[in-house]
């Protein structure tokens, strides 16, 4: 045998130690598998969650060339209008930014003008306020070939309505285009009649390959041929047809109806004998044409060969700085990490700890051997690593393994083809040490344990009295009175709920410190329990040491679902108060302004059809001009008509200069003001001004119910419902004869005012309408009326199977028209908090399922002697049962209590974060808003389900899988 | 063979070691007069006035009084006693894993009752060994990785404390277990591994509490025989066992009552006794 040889450098000869421990930890792993694989499944699969989200991210991150090929296919280039007219232009080297070189250069010489043909034959000619188009061929070297690329939206009836879509005329199937597009099944329109669609647009229209697609306004319709995606944009709604196939006649039919149409502008893929080099972008700019180029992508010129970069643009031109809004993610994502981290080691932890237990005479042999404290730690903390490291391999190849897998359904929730599948190896290697981390934390405070116990006690498997930490539950406190006094501090005086989040973060790290304190405090409501509880009670408080990491465990994951339901809750109450209906409830209201007039029809005919109504109203408009008007609203030659308010009437504070006139408190004193007050509901069909042309029955479904207003409206005379627009029993209505000469510099339009001998009614603004006028004062005034919708009353609420029955008939109908049914406050359905409880339960079942395992443990012996003493086997179930719920309950218990005051915390911020702008919006004159309100609502039910339903479901649980029967020997020490 | 000694203050087990032939039993390795231990060297072990009382006031039990104690290289020492007379107690201090209320334990020169926790760690890693009735390997490791455990322990490198576990192993011809598990191996090979343990690199003293107590007389004569060699090559032991037969092999049988020394019986007297020499 060799003498004494210790290692000649100390740091190595710990290493050796360690090698040891990682030994014996590494076979222990295997030799308790089931403990090992729950332990490893808790620190792997966030890690698999993370890996694939890592892969995920850099796969969909493509390179400048795999981007280039999305855009631009094979071609060298793609060639544009830069949108300045025909003159020199600066562009950025990627085409984002475009300065003509003449800064100013009269624009007015380059824009182009439009004419119109009025109602009457004349015909005017108007400044589009755009340059005039320039063809990007002008542009195009000698011998290069190019392939056209235009689009345009139009709305494309589908089998639920009209839906805008991208129209595309690209020939897909050259060679050039090779890359844009992939085709999926079919093949690219080759007839003028044909068309292709995207997988998104056939997915939201309800459509199909083979199905014929027909566009409002145009009198030919295309058959689908095939389906395709864009390998950039999976969910892009997009068509694809032959070039000239649909743009033109389209645009020939829209110029004819609306008199302005601007047509689309096509851009050119082009292909050159070598690279579109930076020196023949700048060329092509002389003409007036931007271009972007592959070759300039893969190699940018430098800064200096950038003219852009020398003009105005260059040095006012803003770079977007997200560093406020980055370091928000990261201190987010770190502060989830965190907890999840701290989360996963409460959980795990205990594991290790009944580990540690369960190998005490095998400690206590290495102790016997001379394993002082410090190799006692290092082989429980092995233990951690051991799992965390294969939790870090399991995880981290899961994650990549379920991105392989998944590509196709990652790539669809992305919304983008990946350019080819990215491993980041340090990356995943950082990743995978958070699970080394994670397991080798967790296994701190059992090391510490473990390595505390005498090897003495640990040999002859005596149960020492197990104290825990006195200095912990001192530092709990202090943190959980800096966390409350930030919170403090923040919700009276900050404008930040950061402030508030942080706080109630430290006192929960607080309370999860003070948790073995407060298991203490528990131990005394043992005296009034029964039996069965009271001994699992005090075997719970008695042992604190192992009590208290799993009541953390559920203390922190109980606390941040309450706190977010609370906050949800509370949330829900506020845009329940806030709702404004626009219509009774139960009341449908169909309107049509201009052009969607003309639906009106087929559209009341859907509603009697599908709706139980009980009666009908229409209303109608005032319009002025030709009789075109009533469709082309806001054409030249059509005017409008407005209320006029008297001077003495409008709030103080109006106008560009108002507000600035007024000391603060005359500003204050204003809030209550009743000619400050806002218009109160929005109106479910659109109007000028608040004005509705009908009788007296337009009151009543606007559930006004007043005697004088509806003998007014028979009279003859408008009733008001707002005093404002009221000047000594008259209304005052200024006719605007054509909108599209209003004056553009803010000063207020003119024309002849009409007076009308007017009603005022208390109500105020009843569902956003300001005045009914009866047809007979219209006409007396000379004003000329049109349709404009429909109110109905309802026997009933509609069911989902009507309203569904309507939907689908408006969507056969193809209008934009309004179609409203009020069916009053309709929440979001909590699933969130659904997910959440559930989340919590499991968590709480999970850490007081551990906490039992590991009571069962410790109370083996006495367990042994009840069996020994003829307890019957249920006595086993119904302890471990309880041992159970009492870690549930208290965890659940504490949890709510911390969930819910930093909720409400954060509510009280809330509210002072608007009060503050309430103010300031006084201050500064901003205008007059409502008075902030911010209800707390506690959420009972879901607290109802955590403190009752889940610590009784865990204690089952428990029951349920213990053995009645003990186990035998004490081989199973090891 | 017939010079077994016999304890006298305790009734003898008829059956004679001698006469069971087993192995390397004591047939084989049986202690003769050459393996004398040197009493004039400087004792491995030394008990000094030890005294340890466990808890207070009415509970107060004296486990230990004022025992005297020195252990030389070459000796095994068996300490005998009824349940509860204090021998546990007594090899748990002499090993450091205890400490007495009172007194002096001396192990190579160094005072355990003053040596720091990771000092005394350090001295089971180099000087004591532990040899427990059962269960004394860690199940996570083989054979010889329970042997290298110490040294592995103490910084040497693993390959160094494999070889040397391997040649301890050899040298106690144990070399074939090197390889397997302890739940691979029986108990009076797991004993056998222990004691390899408990006397691999420089370690001069092995304490074994009742090492047989879980084996057949058999196999327990076997591991005492290689206790006894490892004695007579230069090793000190005590061996705690309430087996007179065990007691047999050692130099000296201290008897314990109530945590004091009732008797001491010299093997050489007790040889003297029998063959009708002086005492010494």
């Amino acid at each position: 045998m060799t003498g004494r040889a210790r290692s000649g450098v100390p740091g190595v000869g710990r290493l050796h130690a360690w090698r040891a421990a990682i030994r014996i930890a590494r076979r222990d792993a295997v030799r308790f598998k089931g403990r090992s694989l729950l332990v490893l499944a808790m620190i792997a699969l966030p890690i698999m969650g993370v890996s694939a989200a890592d892969v995920t991210i850099r796969s969909s991150q493509l390179t400048a060339a795999e981007k280039a090929t999305r855009e631009f296919g094979t071609a060298d280039a793609r060639l544009s209008d830069a949108g300045q007219g025909p003159q020199p232009v600066y562009q950025e080297p990627t085409g984002e930014g475009v300065v003509p070189v003449q800064e100013n250069a009269g624009k007015k010489g380059l824009t182009r003008t439009v004419t119109v043909t009025g109602d009457d034959g004349s015909t005017t000619t108007v400044s589009s306020g755009e340059s005039d188009p320039v063809d990007p061929l002008v542009a195009l070297p000698a011998g290069a070939r190019s392939l056209s690329d235009a689009s345009t939206y139009a709305p494309v009836r589908t089998k639920y309505g009209l839906l805008d879509v991208d129209i595309r005329e690209l020939k897909a199937v050259d060679p050039l285009a090779a890359g844009i597009t992939e085709l999926d099944r079919g093949r690219f329109p080759a007839a003028q009649d044909e068309m292709a669609a995207t997988n998104g647009f056939l997915k939201s229209s309800g459509l199909h390959v083979g199905s014929r697609v027909t566009v409002r306004g145009l009198d030919r319709s295309y058959r689908i041929v095939g389906a395709y995606d864009l390998p950039s944009e999976l969910d892009a709604e997009q068509l694809n047809a032959l070039p000239g196939a649909f743009i033109a006649p389209y645009e020939a039919v829209r110029g004819e109806a609306e008199g302005i149409m601007e047509p689309s502008k096509p851009t050119y893929l082009v292909s050159v004998a070598g690279d579109f080099t930076w020196d023949m972008v700048k060329q092509a700019n002389t003409l007036g044409v931007e271009v972007d180029s592959r070759a300039v992508r893969l190699h940018p010129p430098a800064r200096a060969d950038v003219p852009i970069y020398r003009t105005g643009f260059g040095r006012s031109s803003l770079v977007y700085d997200g560093g406020d809004v980055r370091a928000k993610a990261i201190a987010a994502g770190v502060t989830i990490g965190g907890l999840s981290m701290l989360e996963i080691c409460l959980l795990a932890g205990p594991a290790f700890a009944v580990g540690a237990r369960r190998s005490r005479r095998q400690l206590g042999l290495v102790g016997a051997n001379g394993g002082d404290r410090r190799h006692i730690r290092a082989i429980v903390l092995s233990s951690g690593l051991v799992v965390g490291a294969a939790a870090a391999v399991v995880g981290t190849l899961l994650g990549v393994a379920v991105t392989v897998l998944l590509r196709g359904t990652l790539e669809r929730y992305v919304g983008q083809r990946f350019g080819g599948l990215t491993l980041r190896p340090m990356e995943l290697a950082g990743v995978g040490g958070l699970a080394v981390l994670t397991g080798v934390l967790a296994a701190v405070v059992p090391a510490i344990g473990a390595s505390r116990q005498s090897v003495l006690a640990s040999l002859t498997g005596r149960r020492g009295v197990r104290r825990a930490n006195r200095m912990l539950p001192i530092v709990g406190v202090f943190f959980l009175v800096l966390g409350v006094t930030v919170v403090f501090y923040a919700t009276m005086h900050n404008d930040s709920s950061y402030t508030a989040a942080l706080g109630a973060a430290l006192a929960e790290l607080g309370l999860v410190m003070m948790t073995s304190a407060i298991v203490g405090a528990f131990g005394r409501l043992g005296r009034w329990l029964p039996l069965a509880p009271r001994l699992a009670l005090r075997d719970a408080v008695r042992n604190r040491g192992r009590t208290a990491p799993a009541v953390a465990a559920v203390l922190a994951a109980v606390a941040g679902s309450v706190a977010v339901a609370t906050y949800a809750a509370s949330q829900a109450q506020e845009d329940r108060q806030s709702y404004t209906a626009e219509l009774p409830r139960g009341e449908v209201a169909i309107g049509g302004y201009g052009e969607e007039a003309g639906d009106l029809g087929p559209l009341r005919a859907a509603v009697q059809k599908n709706y139980p109504v009980t009666g009908r109203v229409d209303v109608s408009r005032l319009y002025v001009g030709p009789a075109s008007c009533t469709r082309q609203v806001g054409a030249p030659g059509c005017g409008r008509v407005d209320l006029v308010m008297p001077p003495a009437n409008r709030c103080p504070s109006d106008g560009p200069t108002g507000a600035a006139r007024l000391t603060v408190a005359q500003r204050e004193a204003l809030v209550h003001d009743w000619r400050c007050i806002g218009p109160g509901h929005p109106s479910a069909i659109p109007m000028d001004d608040g004005v509705l042309v009908g009788g007296p029955a337009v009151l009543h479904v606007l559930g006004v119910r007043d005697g004088a207003a509806e003998q007014a409206l028979a009279r003859g005379e408008a009733v008001l419902f707002n005093r404002a627009y009221d000047e000594h029993g008259t209304l005052k209505l200024m006719v605007i004869a054509d909108v599209t000469k209003e004056p553009q510099d803010g000063s207020e339009p003119t024309g002849p005012v009409k007076t009308l001998a007017v009603h005022l009614a208390p109500a105020q603004e009843p569902y956003g309408v300001t005045a009914v006028v009866p047809p007979q004062a219209a006409a007396s005034l000379g004003l000329r009326t049109t349709p404009l919708g429909s109110y109905y009353t309802t026997s009933q609420m509609p069911s989902g199977a009507q309203r569904q029955a309507l939907n689908s008939d408006v969507a056969k109908i193809g209008t934009r028209a309004t179609v409203y049914l009020e069916r009053g406050y309709v929440g979001d359905d909590n699933l969130i908090l659904l997910a959440l409880t559930l989340f919590a339960g499991v968590v709480t079942i999970g850490a007081a399922g551990i906490a039992t395992g590991l009571a069962q443990t410790d109370a083996e012996p006495d367990l042994r002697t009840l069996a020994a003493l003829g307890a019957a086997g249920r006595v086993r179930r119904t302890l471990s049962g309880f041992q159970c719920a009492v870690v549930a309950a208290m965890g659940v218990v504490l949890g709510s209590v911390a969930g819910v005051l930093p909720a409400i915390a954060l509510r009280r911020s809330d509210l002072h974060q608007r009060w503050a702008t309430y103010h300031r919006a006084i201050d500064m004159g901003w205008g007059v808003m409502g008075e902030p309100r911010v209800p707390v609502v506690v959420p009972w039910g879901t607290l109802v389900m955590l403190v009752v339903a889940v610590p009784l479901g865990a204690g089952l649980l428990a029951a349920l899988v213990t053995r009645s029967r003990p186990e035998l020997g004490r081989r199973a020490e090891g | 063979m017939s010079s077994q000694p016999t304890p006298p203050a305790e009734p003898h087990d008829p059956s004679h070691p001698a006469s069971t032939g087993a192995g390397r039993g004591p047939g084989a390795t049986a202690p003769t007069a050459s393996a004398e231990p040197d009493r004039t060297a400087e004792p491995v072990l030394s008990l000094e006035e030890l005294t340890r009382v466990h808890g207070t006031g009415a509970a107060e039990v004296h486990a230990l009084r004022g025992i005297n104690l020195d252990v030389h290289p070459g000796e095994l020492v068996a300490v005998m006693g009824p349940s509860g007379s204090g021998k546990s107690t007594l090899l748990t201090i002499a090993g450091g894993l205890d400490l007495p209320t009172s007194g002096r334990v001396v192990v190579e020169g160094t005072d355990l009752t003053t040596a720091s926790r990771k000092d005394i760690a350090a001295l089971r890693r180099r000087s004591i060994g532990y040899v427990f009735q059962d269960y004394n390997l860690i199940p996570a490791l083989t054979a010889a990785e329970n042997v290298a455990l110490p040294r592995e322990l103490d910084g040497v490198g693993s390959r160094r404390a494999r070889r040397e576990a391997l040649v301890a192993l050899e040298e106690f011809g144990l070399e074939q277990l090197a390889d397997r598990f302890p739940d691979e191996m029986s108990g009076g090979q797991q004993q056998r591994v222990a004691i390899a343990r408990a006397l691999v690199g420089d370690r001069r003293l092995v304490l074994a509490d009742e090492p047989t107590g879980a084996l057949d007389s058999e196999t327990g004569d076997a591991v005492l025989a290689l206790l006894r060699s490892r004695c007579d090559a230069g090793a000190a032991g005590i061996l705690v066992t309430h087996e007179p037969r065990f007691a047999a092999w050692a130099d000296r049988v201290v008897f314990l009552r109530d945590g004091s020394v009732v008797d001491m019986t010299l093997r050489s007297s007790a040889e003297s006794l029998l063959a009708g020499g002086a005492a010494q």
